[in-house]
């Protein structure tokens, strides 16, 4: 027999809508029928007869009434759980602001992710109550943007709720921030607008160092909110003005994070050369945390490539992928990185290793890319133009085309090479023919050019009309293997350097450790006075002798 | 405001027609250009900013600055043209909701991608090339022109490029392309000490794309080129590679480095 006081309690219960997320059960009953399923069960009294009939179906019932309870259960268990991050997270706030130590905030902004996703309306109103004191006007507004998804919205009295006198700002916009990101989640984005806004001007007139980390967030995703409603030229004289701000205050966070905005905000407007100036003017924090920093090698990297610099380009993209973190979670940001570093390494003249296409995260979207780097390696350009016309679109969302188009060079200097290698005399003619080019007197001018920029070792006869190549040198006569080594040794001291200046010490460590470095001392002293005591007193004894 | 505008516009009509007709008299028009420019700037056109203007004036003062862009092309100013095109360019992206397309607008652009790469700012070419939507690369003919010569530049095809003097889709593109053509030359000039050990008169000279023997004998002294008239070769000076030098300037640097980083490991 199903316990009747248990379903009192599911009606009694707050409205809440079912979670998205919770497991799919096979016969899912909505809400308003399981009700009038429980109305149905507690006024009709059964009727004797066929009572096998309507005990089967009782149970049957039950038993759906039975899962549809349990999800409910499930349900506000879940939101107790997140709800008891929640106040976990205001807690470590509050600790953050009493001993003015970032890594509180770094923590609770650290689960805002996993906390992001188990949000939902009724939370975050609970949350939001239970936070503020009872008549603030930022509570109300707060409440006013999710009361379009919450069922009934009762002024509820609840005693047992706290009720402290102020709220701390950090609270305060955490919970802006939360409301914002839920918002977003929702795709609801003209109120993540307005609430954006609203937000940013309340940040723009505080001015506590503990609300670095939360306004650095804050401000990206409201950069977020308007590149998603495309209107992202609208907030740029925003964004440079509290970037300003940021370097006034030395607010690393919220300048690395606005420097990333700013960029991001170029980029999707194609303004290279502004981006440019901006990198050349502005200083990226060196103390900001390795996800901006990924971030900003990145940007940079692509304006390096966009202006023909590509060793110090894939410098900047190596950098940018060693400090993302190496899991799942930064897919995409691993694809577009992986994405930049092969086609700046192919222009480079160098070939990327097999080994970065097999890995699982990039085997699927680099599958274009790895076609364009076999055309370019076997120097073949009527297979590349094809690969070309084939993956063009993709390129083009990608916004690697032009830089792909800059690529037919390469072809055509890597068949130059395979020819001069394999060949010891060949007729232009023959080399027009191999490498599909226009005529004799093309030929001649790119091999002549090939031969200037260094690409081969050879010689021209005119009158006769062929290339003659040289003999081979042998490699580790000359500088190369130094080259080699000079790149491996340097990056390595970098490395090294960087790992020495990231290591940390806990503040007052050291205090302790002087405590106990002067107790050392003063039992050495006492040890040594003994020693000598006792000396002296064999002394005396040995005078007396 | 409204009788600056008047004048203006009156000044504006006289230039049209001077800078039309078939003998423009370019004196004159540079002449009444520099007087547009200050009355543009008294009507804050020059830099727009701030409120928007009607469409109306930005459109006038487009158009002044399109005239002044091919005055100065004509008159062969360069620098001159290129501040032009640095103040179109904020009529052409900011305002381009606002405004109707320009028909001058891809050739101006294209010319100046033509400019860039006759002074050999390949990098400004590129970093403009980003702002051309992708289509327009390539269908516009004005843009194809400059993209074709740059693809061509980069493989160092150069005959396509004297080829593409006679395809050029508006004649201020000549003036750019001759100077390219001088840029190229020097450029082949170093391919073919490099690649040939000697090379008759006659084929130099097809190859330079001299018309006549003087211009190669003339080059040849200036680049310093032995010309052995009886057999009418020019024997290029070819360098010794076989004594390779130790760099050691950058070898003790590097090794003090390596030193230094060395000792600071704890």
């Amino acid at each position: 027999m199903v316990d009747k006081n248990s379903r009192k309690s599911t009606r009694n219960k707050k409205s809440a809508e079912e979670q998205p997320e919770q497991p799919q059960l096979p016969k899912r009953l909505t809400r308003s029928a399981a009700k009038k399923l429980e109305e149905s069960k507690n006024k009709a009294p059964q009727p004797n007869e066929d009572i096998e009939m309507v005990v089967d179906n009782q149970d049957v019932e039950m038993s759906q009434a039975d899962e549809v309870e349990d999800e409910v259960k499930k349900a506000s268990e879940a939101d107790a759980l997140v709800l008891a991050d929640l106040k976990q997270n205001f807690l470590l706030l509050e600790r953050a602001v009493a001993t003015i130590e970032s890594r509180f905030t770094t923590r609770v902004l650290r689960t805002t992710a996993s906390i992001r996703k188990r949000l939902n309306v009724d939370i975050l109103v609970q949350a939001i109550k239970e936070a503020f004191p009872r008549d603030s006007a930022d509570k109300s507004r707060l409440l006013s943007y999710l009361s379009k998804e919450s069922g009934i919205m009762e002024i509820d009295p609840d005693e047992n709720a706290r009720d402290p006198a102020s709220i701390l700002p950090e609270i305060d916009l955490y919970l802006h921030l939360l409301v914002l990101i839920f918002l977003l989640d929702k795709q609801e984005y003209d109120k993540g607008i307005l609430l954006a806004n609203e937000t940013i001007i309340k940040i723009k007139n505080t001015n506590r160092r503990t609300l670095d980390q939360l306004s650095a967030r804050i401000y990206f995703y409201y950069s977020r909110v308007y590149e998603l409603t495309r209107s992202l030229s609208e907030i740029r004289p925003i964004l440079l003005a509290a970037q300003r701000t940021a370097t006034l205050r030395h607010d690393d966070d919220s300048q690395a994070t606005l420097i990333n905005l700013l960029l991001r905000n170029y980029f999707h407007y194609n303004l290279y050369d502004q981006a440019d100036k901006l990198v050349s003017k502005a200083t990226f924090p060196e103390t900001a945390g390795n996800n901006q920093q990924a971030r900003y090698m990145y940007y940079l990297g692509r304006i390096k490539a966009i202006q023909l610099d590509y060793t110090l380009s894939h410098t900047h993209l190596l950098q940018a992928i060693r400090k993302a973190p190496q899991n799942t979670v930064t897919a995409g940001f691993q694809q577009a990185v992986y994405k930049l570093s092969i086609i700046v390494q192919l222009l480079m003249g160098e070939i990327p290793e097999r080994s970065i296409f097999r890995q699982p995260v990039l085997r699927k979207p680099l599958i274009p890319y790895l076609h364009i780097v076999q055309a370019v390696r076997i120097g073949d350009l009527a297979n590349f133009q094809e690969t070309l016309a084939k993956y063009g679109n993709i390129f083009r969302s990608d916004k690697t085309y032009t830089l792909i188009l800059r690529l037919r060079h390469n072809v055509i200097k890597t068949g130059i090479r395979m020819i001069s290698l394999s060949y010891s005399r060949i007729s232009l003619r023959d080399i027009c023919l191999k490498l599909h080019l226009d005529s004799e007197e093309d030929a001649e001018y790119i091999v002549a050019k090939a031969i200037r920029d260094g690409v081969i070792d050879a010689t021209l006869d005119h009158e006769k009309g062929f290339m003659k190549s040289k003999e081979n040198v042998d490699i580790y006569s000359t500088n190369e293997p130094q080259i080699a080594f000079h790149q491996r040794i340097s990056f390595c001291l970098n490395l090294h350097n960087d790992s020495v200046k990231a290591m940390r010490f806990p503040l007052n460590a050291h205090r302790k450790e002087l405590a106990s470095a002067e107790a050392l001392r003063e039992r050495e002293r006492e040890l040594a006075q003994e020693i000598a005591e006792g000396e002296m007193d064999e002394d005396d004894d040995v005078t007396d002798f | 405001m409204s009788d600056n505008l008047e004048q203006t516009l009156q000044l504006y009509a006289i230039l049209k027609k001077e800078f039309e007709s078939p003998q423009p008299d370019l004196q004159k028009c540079g002449f009444y250009l520099a007087k547009l420019k200050i009355s543009l700037s008294q009507m804050s056109l020059l830099l727009p900013e701030g409120e928007i203007p009607s469409p109306k004036e930005l459109l006038i003062a487009r158009e002044i600055l399109e005239i002044g862009a091919y005055w100065s092309v004509r008159v062969k100013d360069i620098p001159s043209f290129e501040r032009y095109i640095a103040q179109l360019h904020t009529y052409y992206s900011d305002y381009s909701s606002s405004l109707p397309p320009s028909p001058q607008m891809y050739p101006l652009i294209g010319l100046n991608l033509l400019r860039l790469l006759s002074q050999n700012r390949i990098a400004e070419f590129h970093t403009a090339l980003e702002n051309i939507e992708p289509e327009q690369l390539l269908e516009n003919v004005y843009i194809k022109h400059p993209v074709h010569l740059e693809q061509c530049l980069m493989e160092g095809s150069y005959n396509k490029v004297w080829n593409s003097r006679a395809e050029v889709p508006a004649k201020e593109y000549l003036f750019f392309i001759d100077i390219l053509m001088g840029t190229i030359r020097n450029e082949i000039a170093s391919c073919s000490e490099k690649a040939y050990s000697s090379l008759p008169l006659a084929d130099a000279a097809t190859l330079l794309f001299f018309s006549g023997l003087q211009e190669v004998l003339n080059f040849a002294s200036e680049r310093g080129w032995s010309v052995n008239p009886t057999e009418k070769k020019i024997y290029f000076t070819t360098k010794d590679d076989n004594k390779v030098e130790i760099p050691s300037n950058s070898i003790i640097q590097h090794s003090l480095n390596y030193a230094r980083e060395l000792e600071q490991i704890v």
